[in-house]
């Protein structure tokens, strides 16, 4: 039986709030302390030690880009977005800084709690994604590989057969379709290199 | 000698007179209402504590109306009151927009910590953590979860699946009932069924007095469902609702901040945690009689206070009370205090606990 990923315990995680000294602070950090969290404030920079925090607030009325230590939409940890106006304009910002959750100002007695979960959790999500496009892009990029392997195998026969032969090979060696394909092509190009001035045929169409 | 007059402080009391968990809801009302007495009856006391009185009738749509109506038609700003997880988030907005204060003398499921509430009683770090901690050494870790069909039930039992995975156990099996509900014979044939080693009981009210007289009948069938071999847990049991359970309640466990010593000065922690917001609260506004949830933040801070349930501290930050944990066995119509400890801090959101230091190592498997 799988279980539901559970509710993570945050309990000694680090937050840093980055907002000028303001009631809003006040109203975080008491319930970031009530559940359990170590709070940081600072303006208007993050500090070198905030590199290392589970969780960054910071405020979109008057942040900037050279307030973080990373790039825009590139933050190491979940983010969220305090939010006073309404304006497009610092919208549109604080969305360049791909903020997981959101909080809206004037903050009241909760959405902290709430906040924290989500922004941790869509920033998981993020990153899982991000690896997995990755990883797509890479065997996309190998498709001309897995071409030459296929006709490799094929030697001029069945192309179906050869594409169910270099799967076949992929699971036997315990890898990718496209580390097969490879090594395939390495291995006949091996051959071609040994049977140089000979008739080529592993490139033949 | 002068005459001593008293300034009058209205507070609210918005408790159920009638309903399916009236029982509760009365010993938190007579326990509110006795420390209102007491403390008017104080010459020392510099104030007199005038109660507005409002019943929702166990109908979870009328606390926040009745809130407010306590808010527009008096001059009180603090409410004891509401006994449902429900009918407190149904109140906070109308707090919040008045500036009021709610003391809330029922356990709950922890992960709230309203600027406006104040925790009388225990949250899971209190109640469900050390009464597990109790009951898998001693019976197994395979639960069987029951509640009754509302917040509580639901997120006490969410921790529990937690707390029992970190166990080593099994979850057999989940169900709710309607708040009121009383036909468990499916609960009872899937317990007997599934086998568990104990029984968590969110049920509340008529719901769980039902289930506690069918499970008697199911221990008299099978001796695999007695109170020795397969108990039934809970976290909000208390002496108040043992005349309605009767014999079926007999060696069953439940946890709480106090059970009733014979002769008590409170027949139930309900009643004591009830006394003892008031009493927190008469303390504070007898020297500001306008004291709001700032003021009362930085006296939580600043100090303890002393009430008759011994001394209390509360937490500045989650405003929840510090309390002893007791675990009792029912026994004939009182609990028997199987173990305590004093002064447990308040952890509302779990951040403190440890699966190591509630459950020890995880027991090593037999290989063979």
């Amino acid at each position: 039986m799988t279980r539901a990923p559970r509710i993570p315990n945050l309990g000694g995680a680090k937050a840093f709030i980055l907002h000028r000294p303001h009631p809003t602070v006040q109203a975080i950090t008491r319930q970031l302390s009530a559940i359990g969290l170590i709070t940081l404030d600072c303006w208007p920079e993050l500090p070198p030690e905030a590199l290392a925090a589970d969780f960054v607030f910071f405020d979109a009325d008057l942040g900037f880009d050279e307030q973080f230590p990373w790039k825009p939409g590139e933050a190491p940890m979940p983010l969220v977005a305090l939010i006073g106006s309404e304006a497009p304009g610092r919208i549109e910002w604080a969305l360049s800084h791909k903020a997981d959750a959101q909080l809206l100002k004037p903050v009241g007695n909760a959405g902290v709690y709430s906040a924290l979960l989500i922004a941790r959790q869509s920033f998981e999500a993020r990153k899982h994604l991000a690896s997995e496009i990755a990883s797509l892009r890479q065997r996309v990029a190998e498709r001309q590989t897995i071409v030459r392997a296929v006709t490799a195998l094929a030697k001029g026969t069945d192309d179906g057969r050869a594409y169910a032969q270099l799967r076949s090979l992929a699971m036997s060696w315990q890898i990718s379709v496209e580390d097969a394909a490879r090594r395939i092509v390495a291995m006949t190009s091996e051959e071609a290199t040994g049977e140089e001035g000979g008739d080529d045929q592993s490139h033949r169409a | 000698m002068g005459i001593c007059l008293k300034r009058r402080i209205e507070i609210g009391i918005l408790y159920s007179r009638s309903g399916s968990y009236q029982l509760v809801s009365d010993a938190c009302r007579i326990g509110a209402m006795r420390a209102i007495a007491d403390i008017n009856a104080d010459r020392s006391s510099g104030i007199e504590l005038v109660p507005v009185e409002r019943d929702p009738q166990s109908n979870a749509d009328r606390y926040a109306t009745l809130c407010e109506d306590i808010f527009r038609t008096s001059s009180a700003r603090h409410v004891v009151g509401c006994v449902t997880s429900w009918s407190r988030k149904e109140t906070i907005p109308v707090l919040e927009k008045a500036g009021g204060m709610l003391w809330y003398a029922c356990p709950y499921e922890g992960f709230e910590a309203n600027e406006h509430v104040v925790y009388m009683h225990a949250c899971p770090n209190q109640h469900l953590v050390p009464l597990m901690a109790h009951v898998v050494p001693r019976f197994g870790a395979n639960g069987f979860l029951l509640g009754s069909n509302y917040i509580w039930g639901w997120e006490m039992n969410r921790v529990a699946r937690d707390l029992i995975a970190d166990a080593g156990g099994k979850v057999l099996g989940e169900r709710y009932l309607r708040i009121g509900e009383t036909d468990v014979s499916r609960l009872i044939a899937e317990i007997r069924a599934t086998r568990p080693n104990f029984i968590l009981n969110n049920l509340i009210g008529t719901s769980s007095y039902a289930f506690l007289a069918a499970y008697r009948d199911l221990g008299h069938e099978d001796a695999a469902f007695s109170p020795e071999t397969c108990p039934v847990i809970s976290c909000n049991l208390t002496e108040g609702e043992l005349p309605a359970i009767g014999e079926s309640g007999k060696g069953h466990l439940s946890v709480g901040p106090y059970f009733a010593p014979r002769p008590a000065a409170f027949a139930s922690s309900f009643e004591a945690s009830a006394y003892a917001s008031v009493q927190v609260m008469a303390d504070v506004l007898s020297s500001n009689p306008e004291a709001g949830p700032a003021e009362f933040s930085r006296a939580f801070a600043e100090r303890r206070f002393s009430t008759r349930l011994g001394p209390i501290a509360i937490d500045a930050h989650s405003q929840h009370a510090t309390l002893p944990v007791i675990i009792g066995r029912i026994a004939d119509g009182f609990f028997e205090v199987v173990s305590r400890e004093d002064e447990v801090a308040p952890d509302p959101y779990l951040s403190r606990y440890d699966p190591a230091k509630t459950f020890g190592r995880p027991r090593l498997r037999v290989v063979s």
